[in-house]
């Protein structure tokens, strides 16, 4: 059987009736696990298994209660904020090399393998013996955390990059802020797009640690919270909070901005 | 200032850009070291303290087993979410029925899942156990091997395959001789990025899920404040990825890429 073509959407590549049963499974999987969780949830005592609808339940106060809302708005701030700023430090490094080609050493053979392995759980605890529980800390953490993952990408992005183009663009100009703004920024907008998808990507599954220890608000904390005070409805809730928010700034706002850039 | 330098000045001043970074090394020690003067050891252990802690810890049998844990639970991890990834990569692409349900629901869902979710969801299922720690690091690297795997299927050079039929090869054979040697360099990213994010991951599940591993030490040494264990463990995951990333993949990579062109 011919493998679907990767360019075309899976669905699309199938004879109409493969591509019925592949919705079907695809949907029934969805509604089985749901099913399985039900029936397990009936036989497991709900400490350890929540069924389905507590912890919807949950879900729904995370997005509307006063309190929880809070933490869940706290936490998409958080992770917007660092995104952003883990993009501009990573950015910034990857150019000095760009500009001063002795500090590639110093950039990718110390500053990028050193980030790249930390341990994010020593970001996490070292932040919180140097500042205290606070939001810098929750930031800073994230941050650092993020920065390797923008740096890697943008200097991928900086070494694919037209070098014609740009030195055709100077032959008609010299001012570099010109050139930089019109060439080289737009040249290089795929490369910062997927850079921020993996950014926003790691910074909800992995760099969320940096709330569990560094504050008292936001998700992260708040998984903590019911782990300790045993209320496993909520961390399933936050759980499923979490994919929610993540499916809902990829497919609102990632996406768009992919599909605009490779246009 | 120049805004990018030609490729080829980066490659004729190897020398000019290594001073620097050895350079750069040389004054991060001395920052640290002087830092460690200014700061109370509480919060920053210098680098002779760092030192002596790290001789302390490699003669102590009970640490060293620590890090045997880690190293086994990083392993394990490894293999599972490889094997697993593998499997339904290949679902998806000989059974493309299933592709919805694979790339359209099951991956996108492992995706979004935060890690410290998956930490708390199996510390509650099993317990403060190795299993605990296996679970959640091969959960959050799933879905980096199943995406990856994707790529890998997808740009297998179909006019291969197709000679292969055409030389009369069986389905097993092809399979075997053709398939899976033009995937070697896909395997291969797979692995390389699973080790990477598998030491970001490892560390917090074993400090909220289980009695062992460095994650354990860790939290050891935060609950008492000793704080030139945290930078033993930190600078011994350092240089673990940094030296596996630098004389074990990186070399293969370079082979498999020239052996097989692709990736």
């Amino acid at each position: 059987m011919a493998p679907p073509d990767p360019r075309k959407p899976i669905a699309d590549s199938l004879p109409l009736r493969q591509r019925v049963l592949s919705r079907v499974l695809a949907d029934g999987l969805v509604v089985a696990a749901v099913l399985a969780w039900w029936a397990m949830a009936k036989a497991l005592p709900a400490n350890i298994l929540p069924t389905p609808a507590a912890v919807a339940d949950e879900v729904w106060l995370l997005f509307t209660d006063s309190v929880y809302l809070g933490h869940t708005a706290t936490s998409v701030v958080r992770v917007l904020f660092s995104v952003t700023l883990a993009l501009l430090i990573g950015g910034l490094l990857a150019f000095w090399p760009a500009n001063q080609p002795w500090a590639r050493g110093i950039v990718h053979e110390r500053i990028k393998p050193f980030l790249n392995s930390f341990p994010s759980i020593g970001w996490a605890i070292l932040a919180v013996i140097w500042f205290r529980v606070s939001d810098f800390t929750a930031i800073f953490v994230q941050v650092a955390i993020l920065i390797p993952f923008t740096l890697i990408n943008i200097s991928e992005g900086l070494k694919e990059l037209d070098r014609e183009a740009i030195e055709m663009a100077r032959s008609f100009t010299r001012s570099r802020w010109k050139v930089f703004a019109k060439i080289t920024l737009p040249l290089l907008m795929p490369y910062i797009v997927s850079a921020l998808r993996i950014a926003y990507g790691v910074a909800w599954k992995i760099a969320l640690v940096s709330e569990l220890f560094g504050t008292g608000t936001g998700i992260g904390y708040l998984m903590g919270e019911a782990q300790q005070s045993a209320k496993p409805a909520l961390l399933y809730a936050c759980c499923f909070a979490i994919v929610l928010i993540f499916f809902a700034g990829e497919k609102l706002v990632l996406d768009p901005l992919s599909r605009r850039v490779r246009r | 200032m120049k805004t990018l330098a030609p490729a080829s000045a980066s490659l004729r001043a190897p020398s000019y850009d290594r001073l620097a970074a050895h350079l750069f090394t040389l004054l991060v020690i001395g920052a640290w070291a002087l830092a460690a003067t200014q700061i109370p050891p509480i919060a920053l252990s210098g680098p002779w303290t760092t030192a002596k802690a790290l001789w302390a810890f490699v003669g102590d049998p009970n640490q060293l087993a620590h890090m045997g844990y880690s190293l086994m639970h990083v392993g394990i991890a490894i293999v599972v979410s490889f094997f697993v990834g593998c499997a339904l990569a290949f679902l998806a692409h000989y059974v493309p029925v299933t592709a919805l349900m694979i790339h359209g629901r099951i991956s996108p869902f492992l995706n979004a899942f935060s890690g410290i979710g998956w930490a708390l969801l199996s510390l509650l299922w099993f317990g403060a156990t190795h299993l605990t720690v296996i679970f959640s690091i091969s959960m959050v690297l799933i879905p980096f091997a199943l995406v990856n795997m994707k790529e890998g299927l997808a740009s297998l050079d179909r006019d291969l395959v197709e000679m292969g039929r055409s030389f009369g090869r069986s389905g097993l054979k092809r399979f075997t001789r053709i398939t899976i040697p033009s995937l070697y360099p896909f395997m291969f990213a797979t692995l390389r990025i699973s080790f990477g994010v598998a030491w970001k991951v490892a560390l917090t599940a074993e400090l909220i899920g289980g009695g062992s591993g460095f994650g354990y030490l860790f939290d050891l040494a935060r609950q008492d404040y000793r704080t030139p264990i945290l930078f033993v463990v930190i600078l011994l995951i350092i240089v673990f990825v940094y030296c596996a990333d630098r004389f074990l993949f990186e070399p293969v990579q370079r082979r498999l890429q020239r052996h097989y062109g692709t990736a």
